[in-house]
């Protein structure tokens, strides 16, 4: 058990932080929520009633949405742009898909190498853009999910404000989803530049998204 | 538009109007319940039960109204009975009723719906101008 949880310790601290930081959003959200409802003279809502409501799920869900795109770029990016002397970067000169020698797939597979990297076809193609399919399918459903949940939530405002709903297809090119949408991905963009440029530079000793304390700035390779 | 782009772009829309679906689902089993409080609510007025009208205003709109110095139950059985119900809507904790000839705001309070404003004519994008409450 001990060395099950150190040898997963990463994803045991973000699952915990992410669990403790969801329902600390939902008792502030709904204290928020409960704030607006009664100035614009409606009634507050139970916790179980805001937690099930359009307006937790779009603030999830536009969270979500830029938080996968930001990954999803910087997987993606990263494998055809380069930044000299970035810890978040390949070296120059290796910009692209690599080798299957570099990439140890088909003949130069090992022992240990995943099974769909020895076959042909399809399955290895797949393989080797799986972790950028499934980051993208997330962002798309959450993106999507917050267009659903950004109508309802959009529309409850509309009518609280004597104003007709739209329909999902308006509120897709509305301002309000933009708005949603814009500025969580300004915030995911610019701390992506900072990780990229500031690696080149700054260090934190121990950590892998780090250089080496004493790594010169214009050392790329990681 | 490709068959790839079109296909996707039919399960997308399929897939947000069942979500839609789901949420607006819920408050299509409400419609009845909303319909039901308007239509108490336009029984009392042509009635002239005032004081029976009044109970289903939202407290704010009550507090509008004394605020503006009419008496509640005197001044609500003035406004004029609409046609039938022709559309409810219900987002969240508020809904939209259009009849012929007026549309009606309700909000969903720990009672029941109550009527937040009546009498409301459409000004474009402006909010609605209505006789009672806004």
């Amino acid at each position: 058990m001990r060395r099950f949880v150190r040898d997963q310790a990463l994803s045991l601290f973000f699952l915990t932080t992410f669990g403790l930081a969801l329902a600390a959003q939902s008792i502030a959200g709904n204290a928020d929520y409960n704030a607006r409802q009664i100035a614009d003279g409606g009634a507050p809502v139970s916790w179980p009633a805001y937690v099930t409501s359009s307006s937790f799920a779009v603030d999830v869900a536009e969270n979500w949405q830029s938080e996968y795109l930001q990954f999803l770029l910087f997987i993606l990016v990263t494998a055809w742009l380069v930044q000299r002397g970035s810890h978040e970067s390949k070296p120059p000169g290796r910009e692209g898909p690599e080798s299957e020698r570099d990439q140890r797939m088909g003949p130069y597979a090992g022992p240990d190498s995943p099974g769909a990297v020895r076959t042909g076809g399809l399955r290895p193609f797949l393989y080797s853009n799986s972790l950028g399919l499934v980051m993208g399918v997330i962002f798309v459903l959450s993106w999507l999910a917050q267009s659903v949940a950004g109508t309802a939530d959009y529309n409850a405002g509309q009518l609280a404000r004597l104003q007709d709903p739209v329909s999902w297809s308006d509120y897709v090119v509305s301002a309000d989803f933009w708005n949603r949408t814009l500025q969580n991905w300004q915030s995911e963009f610019l701390a992506v530049l900072s990780m990229v440029v500031l690696s080149i530079y700054l260090r934190q000793r121990g950590s892998p998204e780090s250089k080496a304390v004493g790594g010169p700035h214009d050392e790329t390779e990681t | 538009m490709n068959r790839r782009d079109a296909t996707g772009r039919a399960v997308a829309i399929a897939t947000a109007t069942l979500l839609l679906a789901a949420t607006a689902g819920c408050s299509s089993a409400r419609d009845a319940g909303v319909a039901a409080v308007v239509k108490r609510f336009y029984d009392a007025v042509s009635e002239g039960r005032g004081a029976a009208a009044c109970a289903l205003l939202a407290p704010r709109t009550v507090a509008e109204l004394a605020a503006a110095g009419d008496d509640c139950a005197e001044s609500i059985v003035k406004l004029r009975r609409p046609g039938a119900v022709r559309a409810v809507q219900i987002w969240g904790s508020e809904a939209q009723v259009r009849l012929t000839g007026d549309t009606v705001f309700l909000h969903s309070f720990p009672q029941g719906w109550r009527v937040r404003a009546a009498g409301c004519r459409a000004r474009g994008e402006e909010p609605y101008l209505c006789v009672v409450g806004g």
